[in-house]
């Protein structure tokens, strides 16, 4: 499946900005089931120095300086991407001791190994309670990709989606405690959960298709970032998706951005400026898959292929 | 150990009679613990010749003299020196300091020395491994996720290069002596190892309190090895004249006095992560003359916190960007973010594999037998065995964890057992297991006795240009007053002790004087950093506020007393002073109308008020406190003394003579102070910036009084209080014989320019600074500090006392406060025109 992605940042600054450094993490990762076509990165103001790297957990980060005095800053991400995840039904996975066993023995200290999301990290502490929870999905002997999928299920059970309960800040334990909470919550407390057990999770960060309603034109910028998580199921499995906001195994729909150990890892944008007022942030995010292009109007579409 | 190991033969020494008894019955009462190596006692039970030379000297000292040398040394030091703490006297350094240094001959520390040079060989080959191509962990000689687990583990900086060509600049192991004799490592600090500033300290003091003793016994030198410190920092740079800078976490640090301490001893920048910023992938000090290049950073900031932005993004103490910087090789920081990952426990078992493999050697010293849970073997060891201990295998761990800290399995209750078992089935790769490690013990002197202690020694290992390790003779020695010598109950230790390599030919005198040939003649320390600017101003005014508040008392005590000055006596007057200090914040707003004594006693004493005296005094202090590293030793120990004189609890004031008598006295101090700052200090940038502080209070301050007291309806009792306030009595009564007049008082108080107390002495003082100052700019302009002060200046000049009003007045008042704000702004981190960095918003 073919996306076109537009991800637009506007930050508005009450006074004048005279310096402003940024790590942006805004280009898609290539991968063996996701193809990166095309990657454009505009920015407003034009940055005075600009460089790409890859970052520590494999993702596309690119710092760029901006001392150019300005009031508004403009972040605008265009790509295209191919998504192709072998299709097919899983099987329930190696005992979940076994790959567990194996996490600690790996002898690849890379990012795609397991060994950098074994352990607790800033924002997904080992939370006993929350090790508890996912204990009740994972019995002895129990096929790891099966287990993981209970606890997604049952985290989508148990949980009700509400942006009103949390912000970005919310530590897990405090969104576990009260069962309410977006995509990161969602995420950060299955990682938590897996961690606990001591199994290999970590953080993904990236877009899902969204269908309009029936009859219903599709809204530009109305679109989201998501959030969910990927367990490592052993050297041959590898990495697997799983959605705890949606209950879903990541296939087709889901288009990665960057992964990390949390959310940390992975924010889109981070950055320090020098300036004393107050700022708002306004995010616009599109998601179109390829068929849909030649539908929309041409204005829309044109300025993303 | 073999006896034949102890060296140098040193005839006993000859006692006289009571010398001889006491050394004797120190020597009776001493009790080594059975089965327990002790340092004073050989095998055999016989004293070493080492220490029975040090104790007879001991001994020999006039009964009650050791301890009054001794405490007079560690007052003078720790007046002077490293251990004093910002908040408050409970946070004070927790060790004392033992009258008995560790004492080791030559033979044994040729052992220590050669097992801590190659440990910290090794750990710059497997940092250079680990950072590097990795080998170690892909050919299965190092688990992946033993390496993962640290939060010291920098994943970013996997693949670069470090700067300045190596990870490590300064490595300590701490040592302990096991029941066989020989030295175990406990641990091993990569990341910043603390207490070298400590071991300075009590070196200091031991060698100032026993000085004949200290010479005599031929006791290594610790100078030679921080200039190779030094040195080896200033190799790492890539400019041939380094700025090199140690970056602390700042005064809220535990170790923060240390930092300070060893950045004054070895000439470093004390600098903050808000004083750095990096342009272009270099790294730059903020200095009053601007950006000025940070070749070298010394870190003692913890890895995770030195960059914000690729790194822990909730760290206030790092520099934006510097990860980049050291990418691109423009500062070399060191030892460099990262290096920390070494102490994970987790490794300790995978050493003496690593160290043939990567050495080709044995290891010269055997570290504590420790196995990690997170391999199927050694965990099933660790279960089977009741007799070990159990630790996290990481640092950094969550602390309300019970078992965040070593634990001996055998001190479990069932229930902590369950619950550590169940732990390590979850989670294996969190937790070692460790053999308990027994120390050996030395002599503490307590109350005229000496007892045995159980002790832990941190060695220290400095990189050199050339590559190589130079191992400090001498460490960091912390003693237990508990009777365990399990090395788990140790903590962070109850006393230390100067450690004593004792040479058996006498040692060469060596300071850190440079080589003649290599020193550039230089008159100025180069440029001042902001931050340091804005403290010394600060410095000044708080000190010139004490003194005016001071003065204010003064004249409300004496008010009542002088029978002669019966002037004084009417209401009038003593509500103008009470309004004053109320004004000033010295006296909360109900205090109007309360008596004298009264109001002085909370004027003075009463700390909840932001502008009493106590409350101004330790402002002064902590602000010092904060820059310990620029004023000198007097300076400090005078403004100790301000504050000492206000926490005696034995001190009350039950009359007005009483209260008169302390504002005198801490008038004298305060002009000691000011005295200090004329005649000692260096006429640089510093000097200045509290020079100017203190003359822009007192002008405030001036036309503060003149308005309350010389305004248009003033008596003649109102102008006898200003003179007073404003130090002119004298002066004026000379000058004019009629009496007083208003004119004159005004002209005298507010214009005359000879008069060192007048508002106008001060703004010229203010100039004669700014002039001297750095400029920013090259385009002729004024800056506006300048400019503000310009105005002033001129008008005062121009001005004549007829028209002096209380308006007038006011509006010099004003230009002060703008004045004021237009220096903070242009030299001060905190300035409007260095406006603070924030965070961007997340979730985009």
């Amino acid at each position: 499946m073919i996306y076109a992605l537009r991800h637009r940042t506007t930050y508005d600054y009450e006074s004048r900005v005279t310096f402003a450094r940024c790590v942006l993490r805004l280009t898609p990762r290539a991968s063996a089931t996701q193809t990166v076509m095309e990657t454009l990165l505009e920015i407003t103001p034009t940055p005075s120095r600009l460089f790409e790297r890859l970052g520590p957990f494999g993702e596309m980060t690119t710092t760029v300086v901006i001392d150019t005095p300005h009031k508004s800053l403009i972040i605008e991400a265009h790509s295209r991407v191919d998504v192709h995840t072998p299709s097919g039904q899983l099987d329930f996975g190696a005992p979940w001791e076994s790959i567990r066993a194996r996490g600690l023995e790996t002898v690849d200290l890379g990012c795609d190994g397991p060994a950098s999301y074994l352990y607790p990290g800033v924002r997904t502490p080992i939370v006993p309670a929350i090790t508890d929870y996912a204990r009740l999905s994972f019995p002895a002997g129990r096929g790891v990709v099966q287990a993981a999928s209970d606890l997604m299920r049952r985290i989508r059970h148990d949980f009700v989606y509400d942006p009103k309960a949390t912000d970005v800040r919310t530590p897990p334990a405090e969104a576990f405690a009260v069962k309410r909470g977006v995509c990161q919550d969602f995420a950060h407390i299955m990682i938590c959960g897996l961690r606990g057990l001591g199994l290999s999770a970590r953080y993904v960060s990236g877009y899902l298709r969204t269908i309009p309603p029936a009859g219903q034109p599709r809204l530009e910028g109305a679109d989201a970032t998501h959030a969910w998580v990927s367990v490592w199921c052993g050297a041959e499995r590898g990495w697997i998706g799983f959605d705890p906001t949606n209950d879903i195994v990541v296939q087709d729909d889901h288009i990665v951005l960057a992964s990390g150990r949390d959310y940390s890892d992975v924010a889109p944008i981070d950055g320090i400026i020098l300036a004393p007022g107050k700022q708002t942030l306004k995010v616009e995010v599109d998601v179109i898959p390829q068929e849909e292009l030649r539908l929309l109007r041409p204005a829309f579409g044109a300025k993303v292929t | 150990m073999p006896p034949e190991a102890a060296s140098p033969a040193v005839a006993p020494p000859s006692l006289d009679p009571a010398g001889a008894e006491r050394l004797t019955a120190w020597l009776r009462d001493y009790r080594p613990i059975p089965g327990v190596p002790d340092e004073l006692f050989d095998a055999t039970g016989r004293p070493r010749p080492h220490w029975l030379h040090f104790l007879g000297e001991l001994a020999d000292y006039p009964a009650g003299q050791i301890r009054s040398r001794f405490n007079l040394a560690t007052r003078h030091i720790r007046d002077t020196g490293v251990s004093y703490r910002i908040y408050g006297e409970e946070n004070e350094r927790s060790w004392p300091i033992n009258p008995v240094p560790l004492i080791l001959d030559q033979v044994e520390w040729a052992k220590i020395a050669a097992g801590v040079e190659q440990r910290a060989r090794l750990m710059e080959s497997v940092l250079g491994d680990i950072y590097g191509d990795g080998r170690l962990v892909a050919e299965g000689a190092i688990p992946a996720a033993a390496i993962t687990g640290s939060p010291d583990f920098i994943r970013p900086l996997r693949g670069v290069p470090p700067p300045g060509g190596r990870y490590l600049q300064l490595y300590a192991a701490d040592l302990a002596r096991a029941p066989d004799g020989r030295w175990w490592v406990l641990g091993d600090r990569t990341q910043a190892p603390s207490g070298a500033g400590y071991e300075l300290e009590n070196r200091l003091v031991l060698s100032r309190a026993y000085p004949s003793l200290y010479n005599a016994m031929n006791v290594e030198r610790l100078a030679p090895f921080f200039d190779a410190l030094r040195k080896g920092l200033a190799s790492a740079a890539e400019r041939k004249d380094p700025r090199i800078c140690l970056l602390t976490p700042g005064p809220f640090s535990e170790t923060y006095f240390e930092q300070a301490h060893l950045a004054r001893y070895l000439g470093f920048l004390l600098v903050e992560g808000d004083d750095l910023v990096v342009r272009d992938g270099l790294a730059y000090v903020r200095t009053i003359a601007g950006l000025k290049r940070a070749d070298v950073l010394l870190r003692r900031v913890d890895a995770d916190f030195v960059d914000p932005l690729e790194l822990n993004s909730a760290s206030q103490l790092g520099v934006p960007g510097l990860l980049e910087a050291i990418r691109g090789g423009g500062v070399s920081v060191l030892n460099l973010p990262g290096s920390g990952v070494l102490e994970s426990k987790a490794l300790l078992g995978f050493l003496p594999r690593l160290c043939r493999r990567l050495l080709g050697e044995e290891l010269k010293m055997p570290n504590v037998a420790t196995w990690w849970c997170g391999q199927p073997a050694e965990r099933a060891l660790v279960r089977s065995r009741g007799d070990l201990a159990i630790a996290p295998a990481f640092n950094g761990t969550q602390t309300s964890d019970p078992f965040s800290r070593p634990r001996l399995m055998s001190d479990l209750s069932a229930k902590e057992r369950a619950e550590f078992l169940r732990r390590l089935d979850d989670r294996p790769g969190d937790f070692v297991g460790q053999e308990v490690v027994r120390l050996s013990t030395m002599p503490v002197l307590r109350d005229d006795t000496l007892a045995a202690a159980p002790f832990v020694l941190r060695v220290y290992a400095a990189a050199t240009p050339d590559g190589g390790f130079q191992i400090m003779p001498g460490g960091f020695c912390r003693t237990s007053d508990l009777m365990d010598v399990r090395a788990i109950s140790m903590g962070e230790g109850a006393r230390t002790a100067d450690v004593w390599v004792i040479s058996d030919k006498p040692v060469e005198r060596v300071s850190l004087l440079a080589n003649q040939d290599e020193v550039k003649v230089r008159r100025l320390m180069g440029h001042l950093p902001s931050r340091a600017a804005d403290n010394l101003f600060w410095l000044g005014r708080y000190l010139e506020r004490a003194e005016a508040t001071l003065r204010l008392v003064r004249s409300l005590c004496t008010s009542l007393m002088d029978s002669e000055a019966a002037v004084h006596t009417s209401g009038e007057t003593l509500s103008k002073l009470e309004e004053l200090l109320i004004d000033w914040g010295a006296l909360d707003e109900d205090s109007l109308g309360v008596r004298a004594l009264e109001a002085a006693r909370a004027a003075l004493h009463d700390d909840e008020a932001s502008g009493s005296v106590v409350t101004l005094i330790r402002r002064a202090r902590r602000t010092a406190a904060s820059m310990r590293e620029r004023l000198s030793a007097d300076f400090w120990t005078l403004l100790l003394n301000l504050e000492n004189g206000f926490n005696d609890p034995s001190l009350r004031l039950v009359s007005e003579a009483d209260a008169l008598q302390q504002v005198e006295s801490t008038l004298q101090i305060l002009a000691a102070l000011s005295g200090l700052a004329q005649e000692n200090m260096n006429r640089a940038a510093g000097w200045r910036f509290l020079d100017m502080g203190r003359r822009i209070e007192r002008a405030i301050n001036t036309c503060r009084f003149t308005r309350a007291l010389a305004h248009a309806d003033a008596t003649t009792d109102d102008l006898d209080l200003l003179l007073d306030l404003v130090d002119s009595q004298i002066t004026y009564r000379a000058r004019y014989l009629v009496g007083l007049a208003m004119t004159p008082v005004r002209d005298m108080v507010m214009l005359d320019p000879f008069n060192p107390r007048s508002m106008a002495f001060q703004v010229f003082a203010l100039r004669d600074h700014l002039a001297a100052l750095p400029s920013l700019v090259d385009d002729g302009m004024m800056e506006p500090p300048s400019r503000v002060l310009r105005v002033l200046s001129t008008e005062i000049e121009t001005a004549l006392a007829v028209d002096i009003d209380a308006d007038a007045v006011h509006r010099f008042e004003g230009s002060l406060l703008s004045l004021s704000t237009a220096i903070a702004d242009r030299f001060f981190l905190q300035g409007a025109n260095a406006v603070p960095t924030i965070k961007l918003v997340g979730l985009a």
